[in-house]
Order: C-alpha cells, then structure tokens, then sequence
C-alpha cells in the first residue's frame, strides 16, 4: 500500500435487530463483524462477496450513513465513529455515495440539474451562478454531452448507463476525498459496464480520490482496484494486492470463488467446475469458529471452535484463516 | 453428436405497440443437433427472450407478426394450431426454464406440485403418480425430496432455480430452452447450477438453447454461438472458433469488452447503443456503431456469408466481390 492511510477501520461492527414477528424477542444479525482494513489516499480497493454478505451495510456504516455497533473509524488522523451536528457534516462533504439501485435512488421529480445541484445547496456552496458552473462541469466530466441535453431531463429519460454517470457526477460533485460506490455496474451489459469503470477510474485517479468498489463480480475488479478484500458473512476473509489475489487466492472461500468464474474458453463446456456445494450461512446464529468450515473442504477440528485470526501471510497479503496461522 | 433435433428457419416474431411494430425476432435461422448446444447472446433487449418465446410459442397478445418455420424432428410444428402445439409440443418436445423464474413460483402451491404440473396438464397423468415422478425428479437436481411438500419461500434461491429446472426436465423433452437461468444466483451457486445441466445434458443427450447476456458463462455450455443485435442473427460459429476468433465486428467488440479474470487482456467497449427495433438503422443495423463500416452497409441489408464451414456471418466485409 502506498502513501499514508486516509482511513483505517478497526474492528467495525453493525448488527441490526430484526424481529420474526410482532411478539417474538429481537435476534441479532451480524451483519458486519469485526472488520479491519486501511486504504491509503488515492487508492482503489474492491470489495467481493455473494449477496447477503455485508458489503452494502460495511459501505454505509464506514460513511456513517448507519451508526456503528462497535469499533473505530479514522479518517484523516480523525475519529469519525462518533461525530455528530456540524462534524458529521464535515465528513459527509468529505465522503461520497453511489447508490446499488440508481433507479431507486434518483428522485423521478427532479431534473438531472436539480440532483447534482442539491448536494451543493445543503452544503451552502457558491452562488447560483457559480454552481450551474460546476453542474455544467460535472456533467462533462461524466461525459452526459451535450450538457444542455441532459441537464433538464429526468432519471425516466436516461438509460441505465446514462442514470449511472449522473449518480457517479452526484458523488463527486463536492469533491470528496473518500468514495464509496456500491455495484455501480451490475445492472449494465458488458459493454456499458466497461464503459462506466474506465470513466470512474479516470476520475478517481484525476482526482486522486479513495475508492471503495463493492461488487459481486470479481472479473472486473483487477482492472479497476489495486486491492480487493473477499467478504464473507460479514467478515472480511482475505486482503491483498488485485492481481496477487486472484492469481494465488489463499483463503479457501477465495479459491472456490475464483473457481466458480469463467472466462470465455470453449474448453470450459468439457468439464465440471470444482466449487463448494451448499450456500452462506444465516448472520443471526452464523456457525462457531470460522464462518466457512461447514463448506470448506480443509476444515479442522479447530475451525468449528475458535474463529480464525488475521494473518499477514506475505507482506501485504492478509488471511483470516487457520490453515496460515503459526503453531 | 448425431442428427437435427431442432431446425428453425425465417423466424420472425413482431409486437405491436402505439409507437409502431417492433421487431424483435427478424429473420432468425439456425439448426440444433440431439445432444448439442446453442449459446444465444446478446446486449440487454436484443431480442433473446422473444426468440424463446416464438419458439415455444407462448406469446404476449399484443403480436403483430408471427411467422417462418419451426422443424422438430422432421415436422414442421409452425403448422400446427395452438391446441395441438399445446397438447403435442409445449413441454413435452420443448420446455423452457423462464428469465427470472425462481421468482415466479407461486407462492401459494407446493414445490411437488408445481414441479408435477407439466405431467399432469400436458401428458394427463393422474396426481399422484405426478407426484412421486417430482420427487423423483427433485432428487436428481440435488434437492432432497422432502423439498416436495414446502412452499418455495422455504427454499434458497440455489434450491429454486433447481426445482424450476426439475419443472423443465419431467416431461422428458429433447430441446430445453434455458433463458438466464442463473442470472440472479451467486456465482458459486452459479456454476453448481451449470455442473448439474452439463451432467443432464450428457446423460440424456439433451440438447439446450442457452440464453445469457454472460459471454463468459455461455462457453460453459456452448457448442455453438449465436451472436444477436436487433433482432437478428449475426454470427453463428462453433465454440473453438467463437471464443477465439469471433468475425463479425459486433461480435468481436463484444468479446473485447468481456473482462478476463486470468489473462492479462486489455479491455474495450462499444461507443454508442443498440437501435431502436421499431425503426432500425437501414443496411446493417450495426452500422452506426462499426469501425469498418462502407457506403454499402448503410445502404442494403448484409447476406448471411458461410466463411468456413458451419460458421456463418451476416456482414458485408465477407461478402464477395464486395
Ligand atoms: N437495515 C437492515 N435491517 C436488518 N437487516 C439488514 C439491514 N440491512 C441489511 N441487513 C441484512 O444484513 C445482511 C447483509 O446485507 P447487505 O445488504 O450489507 O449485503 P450485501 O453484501 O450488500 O448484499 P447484496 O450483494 O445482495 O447487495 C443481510 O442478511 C441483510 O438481510
Ligand atoms: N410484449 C411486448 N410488446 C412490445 N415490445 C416488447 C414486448 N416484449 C418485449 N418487447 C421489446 O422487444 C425487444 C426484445 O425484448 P427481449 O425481452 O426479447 O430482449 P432480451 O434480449 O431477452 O433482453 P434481456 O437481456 O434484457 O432479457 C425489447 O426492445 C423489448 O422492449
Ligand atoms: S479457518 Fe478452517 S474452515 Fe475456515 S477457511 Fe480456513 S481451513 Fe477452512
Ligand atoms: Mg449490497
Ligand atoms: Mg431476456
């Protein structure tokens, strides 16, 4: 990792308390559990995990957008885990968001201009004149051209495509130091897809801006991340350089995730895939010891009691599993 | 890898719409072998799912044009009236795993049952014979039977999306028409759901018209490629050569733009989107968005050019004396 760090999390948790019904006692779901990791400022880092494994719930609990169950965030040599009124503020211009569902997130009432004009208005920025300017610019940036065009029309009229560069411009709009943006392509054909990443990544290294990249797909992260952290049921199995990583996968949840991908290869119809069977396990009462043991085809006696300590196996290259720890 | 099971020529499906006829499925053809399988992919709204849908004739109401040939075994079943195809085709000779369908599962009926439906309604067999056949049947794409008596909010969406495929398989046809069938899964589950259909497919000798969006995913089952932009064809190729060497200029930008997780390859996209169907660029509908795009393509409508043997190409830089 390079540089000093802009923001280290450590040991972050978020629960939720869900209920089965209107009597019933509430149950814990831990849906983020004991998650260390830093990122130096500039960096982009890619965060992969199956559905349900807490990526959207760590995203917003690190932008405070949910309240922390336990841990510390610090950003900028500041701890943020319990800022609130006007320092809160202060981090939420410094943070930006892009929404999992654009669809969901876009209000269909307001223009294009008006969405990335809000952020400016609640942070009393410019004069009108001065944020049309930076709408205008904005819109450039994410190449919705001729800026005219795409200025007054509304979420409904854009293509999927066209929706995510608005969201992407929104999030930069008060250039944040730090970014967030959750499954910003998942919902784009391939094409589109590459298309959004190589916009985003020109951004993020212009700006020299800290990026988070949730996604379901590993495939794309290499390209566009200098890290990736594996996430399984809320914990954080495996950080290491991209290509390190998906060239040498050392947690077994890793492996078989990489195993489960192809790549277009007419070979690949000849033979079967060798990856888990069986699905992630539920966060209210997830399994004792390692989270993956009742799929893990090294499971020991040890994995089904005691949970697995992070271990920095090569420099940079950071394991939660037994197979890895000394003794 | 013996005889045709499925021949489909001059396809065409159009809806009507207030905005005009949209033509979704436009001159489609292409041959299937028993035990062979067809890849059909394409960008998001390119007509992969109406194809499906003229071949197993379920069909929205609002069609326009419903027309060309559809061979199965030799019969040309476009012939047919709705009441036969219903009674001698639909899901007895092709079935189909719908886009989405682990969601589609009614929630009030038991998995067995649904699963058992096809057998009941198409080849009229009594229920409770059905039912011990979907259990049967449940067991084989690895759900335990006892699966058969809850209902599907019971099951995770891995174990659905197996029934729905037991659903597609009971009545024993040759053709199984699987549209996205692991679109909303993860990719672990994912690739247990392709390990099963390929231990189906050589075990029975099936033959699969796989649809997917997912070039990468559609060489886990491909034999053959068809590659579609608006509506139509323009691409068919063995999987050695597809996946190596992809002709026709939309294919091959297509291709450029599949991320690669173990070699190192540069990536690409296509300026520009698809065309409207309802008034399509004239010449090649490809033609706005083609770097090798001459006078001719934006003039007459490519011919299909055989440039080897079973790998056929609908551009007019193949085309002699072109
Ligand atoms: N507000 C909430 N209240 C209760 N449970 C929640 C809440 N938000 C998320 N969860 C639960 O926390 C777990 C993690 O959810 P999260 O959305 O973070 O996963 P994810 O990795 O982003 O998944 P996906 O890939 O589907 O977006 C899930 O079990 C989810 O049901
Ligand atoms: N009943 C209908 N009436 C009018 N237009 C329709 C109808 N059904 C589909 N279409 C249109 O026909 C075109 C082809 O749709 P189709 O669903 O076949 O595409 P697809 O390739 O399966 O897309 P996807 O990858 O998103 O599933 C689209 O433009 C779609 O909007
Ligand atoms: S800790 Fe044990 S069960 Fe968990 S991944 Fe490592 S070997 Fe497998
Ligand atoms: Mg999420
Ligand atoms: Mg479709």
């Amino acid at each position: 990792m390079a540089g000093e760090a802009l923001l280290r999390v450590e040991n972050l948790s978020k629960w939720f308390e869900v209920r089965r019904g209107l009597l019933a006692p509430p149950l814990t779901l831990r849906a983020v559990d004991g998650v260390n990791f830093e990122l130096a400022r500039g960096e982009a880092v890619s965060l992969v995990g199956e559905s349900g494994s807490g990526k959207t719930t760590l995203g917003k609990t690190v932008l405070r957008l949910y309240e922390p169950t336990s841990g510390r965030i610090v950003f900028k040599g500041k701890d943020v885990t319990k800022l609130d009124g006007k320092e809160l503020l202060w981090y939420r211009r410094e943070t930006g968001l892009v929404q999992q569902d654009p669809y969901g997130a876009m209000p269909s009432f307001m223009t294009v201009y008006r969405i990335l004009e809000e952020p400016l208005i609640i942070h009393k920025v410019g004069t009108r004149e001065e944020r049309r300017e930076m709408v205008f610019k904005a819109l450039e940036e994410v190449r919705l051209t001729p800026v005219e065009d795409f200025a007054f029309k509304y979420p409904h009229m854009l293509s999927g495509g066209q929706l995510q560069r608005v969201a992407i411009a929104r999030a930069l709009i008060l250039r944040p130091s730090f970014v967030v943006a959750d499954e910003p392509v998942s919902m784009l054909d391939a094409s589109v897809r590459v298309e959004i990443l190589t916009l985003m990544r020109e951004l993020q290294e212009k700006l020299g801006i800290s990026f988070i990249y949730i996604t379901h797909d590993l495939s794309t992260t290499r390209y566009f991340s200098e890290r990736i952290f594996i996430m399984y049921a809320g914990h954080i199995v495996e950080k290491a350089p991209s290509k390190e990583l998906v060239r040498e996968p050392l947690h077994p949840y890793s492996q078989a995730l990489i195993n489960a991908i192809p790549d277009p290869d007419p070979e690949n119809r000849k033979r079967l895939r060798n990856v888990p069977p069986g699905e992630p396990p539920s966060l209210i009462n997830p399994p004792p010891g390692c989270r993956f043991h009742p799929r893990c085809p090294y499971a020991m006696d040890v994995c089904r009691r005691q949970e697995p300590p992070e271990v920095e196996v090569k420099s940079g290259h950071v394991v939660k599993c037994w197979l890895y720890a000394k003794g | 890898m013996g005889d045709v099971a499925l021949s489909v020529r001059g396809l065409r499906l159009y809806y009507g719409t207030r905005k005009g006829v949209v033509r979704a499925v436009d001159n489609v053809s292409f041959d299937l072998r028993r035990g062979e399988t067809l890849a059909v992919v394409g960008e998001s709204g390119c007509g992969k799912s109406s194809l499906a849908r003229a071949i197993i004739r379920l069909l929205p109401r609002n069609v326009h044009t419903y027309e060309g040939q559809i061979i199965l075994d030799g019969q040309d079943v476009m012939k047919l009236s709705d009441e036969e195809f219903r009674r001698s085709v639909q899901w007895t000779r092709i079935s189909m795993v719908f886009q989405g369908a682990q969601n589609s599962l009614n929630p009030v009926l038991k998995v067995g049952f649904q699963i058992a439906e096809p057998l009941m309604i198409h080849k009229g067999m009594p229920k409770e014979e059905a039912l011990a056949e979907a259990r049967k049947y449940l067991r084989m794409v690895g759900v335990h039977e006892s699966f058969a008596d809850r209902y599907p909010f019971e099951l995770s969406g891995g174990m659905k999306q197996r029934a729905v495929i037991a659903m597609a398989l009971i009545a024993r046809p040759q053709v199984v028409i699987l549209d996205e069938p692991t679109s909303a899964l993860d990719v672990i589950t994912q690739a247990n759901i392709m390990n099963l259909l390929k231990t189906i497919r050589s075990e029975w000798g099936l033959s699969y018209i796989f649809i997917t969006h997912d070039i990468a995913l559609s060489s886990e089952l491909a034999d053959k490629v068809a590659v579609m932009y608006a509506g139509q064809i323009v691409e068919l190729a063995g999987a050695d050569e597809f996946y190596t060497n992809p002709q026709h200029p939309y294919a091959q930008k297509l291709m450029a733009s599949v991320p690669s997780l173990r070699a190192d390859k540069k990536l690409e996209f296509i300026p520009g989107a698809p065309p409207s169907l309802i008034n399509p660029p004239p010449g090649c509908r490809f033609h706005p968005r083609c770097p090798y795009a001459m006078d001719v393509c934006r003039r007459q409508e490519p011919p299909e050019v055989e440039v080897k043997s079973g790998h056929v190409v609908k551009c007019w830089l193949y085309a002699k004396g072109g």
